[in-house]
């Protein structure tokens, strides 16, 4: 029995690759640790560290409720940063997104725009702001404000046009064809059988990099690029914890509003749209013509 | 099919527009005019973007040529920012495993449970990197440990979020099977969900480690170690061909890391 049973298990396929690997990684992980100073004795004073910081943001005197109004204030600020900053993101990364899409501009074009909207994603939003948009806007008042979103709209441009260009890779081929066949200049054929098959999922990212540039926008204020993080900088920098206490709960609470929010919003369209193309098909397959411009205005609608 | 349609009903009527639509759109309206208008919100408008762009070219033409003689002093900073986010991918990727197990009904049948991680990771997610960072340098002091903690809860929030809703939609045939050979819980998630979620659970380290790389980055402007320590005092001293150089070897390093993060994603999943 036990010969039989080796017989029939096929062999474990070579490990070879994996070992070399993880033997890398291992390598790799003990220079960083070795090399590094991290100094973990002072892991000891965390708990502690913590513990004092959180009794003097919210125990020692309660947290500063008076700011609460200006806390508001600038976390408005931060969401207005983020809204403006993923539409300018949203707007130019669609046609950028479509031209870095291997089956709408060729394989050379789409390379580079690929590369382009790389280097554009390479660059975080707090480096943008500090070395290009605070020098040439200027600071205080609302030039802060306004470097901010120019670098939370720069940065979205490249994360948003990768995924569009991904969605636009995946797209059915058929209705393009079909556009192609019946004489569809190259800008209908985008309008009519390319972006109505993408719409949904891409609003839907566009809403995903909304909640993500909230967060980035309420920390923005780090380097002075308005929001509600320039008063949270100052009031940890000078030890003003009751005060800081005050607007990392309102930073809290707007987030997982908006969060909550956006993720209905979210599911709602992807959802409505595939219950859309769904309910679509099963009335439009029996007599197939025009389906694709039925959706087109369903989807797009 | 095969009977002409009449010519008056070739094409089909448009469907009406939901009044959803217009309110939604007059809803994004409202709220897209609050928010770049100069009484209300951040005084935002596109004829002042153009002006700031012309503008903006003659200061950029100041940060040229980037000072390459500073690049030297740069190299440390950069490897102390590298092996942060190694550290930290490491150590919060290791940590999301598991709660990311807990963080989905598949695997926690337990309501409780499941919903206690669930909301610590919400929480977790809800602050930004940079803001833990402020906290750490208050608690511990500054240096790379405060940068490494920071990036520690900003890891297990992202992987195990995105592994918790990959774990929700495993395909259940494995884990009867396992159930119906009489397999404890541990043995459920160790032989079959973990085989199924591995090629993505590495797929996202490698993405949170990318991210690190650049979150990192920017995390020494609080003081929490790596080249962002050096970027705070180039710009306090308005040195603009020294960041210039920063800025370029960030970039650099970021691509570079991005292309083998995706090369190695691309072998492995």
């Amino acid at each position: 029995m036990t010969v039989a049973s080796r017989a029939a298990r096929p062999r474990r396929p070579s490990r070879r690759a994996l070992l070399a690997g993880a033997v890398a990684f291992v390598g790799l992980l003990v220079w960083a640790i070795v090399t590094l100073d991290v100094e973990p004795e002072r892991l000891l004073r965390l708990p502690g560290g913590l513990a004092h910081i959180f009794h003097a943001m919210y125990l020692e005197v309660g947290p500063e409720w008076t700011y609460l109004p200006d806390a508001i204030g600038g976390m408005l600020e931060s969401l207005q940063i983020a809204w403006i900053g993923t539409l300018i993101g949203a707007v130019l990364s669609l046609p950028m997104g479509l031209l870095g899409a291997r089956n709408v501009s060729g394989g050379l074009g789409s390379n580079a725009m690929r590369q382009v909207l790389n280097a554009i994603r390479a660059v975080p939003e707090v480096l943008l702001a500090v070395i290009i948009f605070i020098p040439i806007v200027g600071i205080g008042g609302s030039a802060s404000a306004y470097a901010g979103t120019l670098a939370i709209g720069v940065h979205s441009i490249g994360t948003l046009g990768k995924l569009t260009a991904e969605v636009v890779e995946g797209i059915d081929p058929g209705p393009v064809e079909a556009a192609r066949a019946v004489g569809g200049a190259p800008l209908q054929v985008q309008r009519w059988a390319v972006i109505p098959q993408v719409m949904p999922e891409i609003v839907a990212f566009w809403l995903y990099r909304f909640e993500i540039n909230i967060r980035a926008s309420a920390i923005l204020g780090v380097v002075g690029a308005g929001g509600v993080g320039e008063a949270l900088t100052q009031a940890m920098v000078f030890g003003r914890f009751p005060r800081a206490g005050v607007i990392i709960i309102v930073i809290i609470v707007a987030t997982i509003l908006i969060d909550t929010a956006s993720g209905w919003l979210r599911r709602r369209i992807i959802q409505g749209a595939e219950a859309r193309r769904m309910h679509g098909e099963a009335i439009e397959e029996p007599a197939f013509a025009a389906s694709g411009a039925g959706r087109a205005d369903t989807d797009v609608g | 099919m095969t009977t002409a349609a009449p010519p008056g009903q070739a094409r089909p009527a448009r469907p009406a527009r939901s009044p959803w639509a217009i309110v939604a759109f007059l809803g994004f309206a409202a709220f897209t005019w609050w928010a770049a208008s100069d009484e209300f919100g951040i005084g935002f408008d596109v004829a002042r973007v153009i002006t700031n762009l012309t503008r903006g070219a003659d200061i950029l033409a100041e940060f040229f040529p980037p000072n390459w003689e500073y690049l030297p002093r740069t190299f440390g900073p950069m490897l102390e920012t590298f092996q942060m986010a190694v550290i930290a991918s490491v150590i919060g990727c290791g940590v999301a495993l598991p709660v990311s197990f807990l963080a989905s009904r598949v695997t926690t049948p337990n309501l409780v449970t499941y919903l206690v991680n669930r909301s610590l990771l919400n929480l977790i997610r809800a602050l930004p990197d940079l803001l833990y960072a402020l906290i750490f340098v208050a608690a511990v002091g500054v240096g790379p440990l405060p940068g490494i903690l920071a990036l520690v809860l900003f890891n297990v929030g992202v992987t195990a979020k995105l592994l918790s809703e990959t774990v929700d939609g495993v395909d259940p045939g494995p884990i009867e099977a396992a159930n119906a050979a009489g397999a404890t819980r541990t043995q459920v998630v160790r032989w079959s969900v973990l085989p199924q979620v591995l090629p993505n659970y590495v797929a996202y380290s490698l993405y949170v480690f990318e991210l690190n790389i650049r979150a990192s980055a920017v995390l020494g402007i609080v003081g929490a170690g790596g080249i962002g320590n050096l970027i705070n005092t180039e710009r306090r001293f308005f040195r603009y061909d020294n960041l210039m150089v920063i800025l370029i070897e960030i970039f650099v390093f970021v691509f570079v890391i991005e292309l083998i993060s995706i090369w190695l994603r691309r072998k492995l999943v």
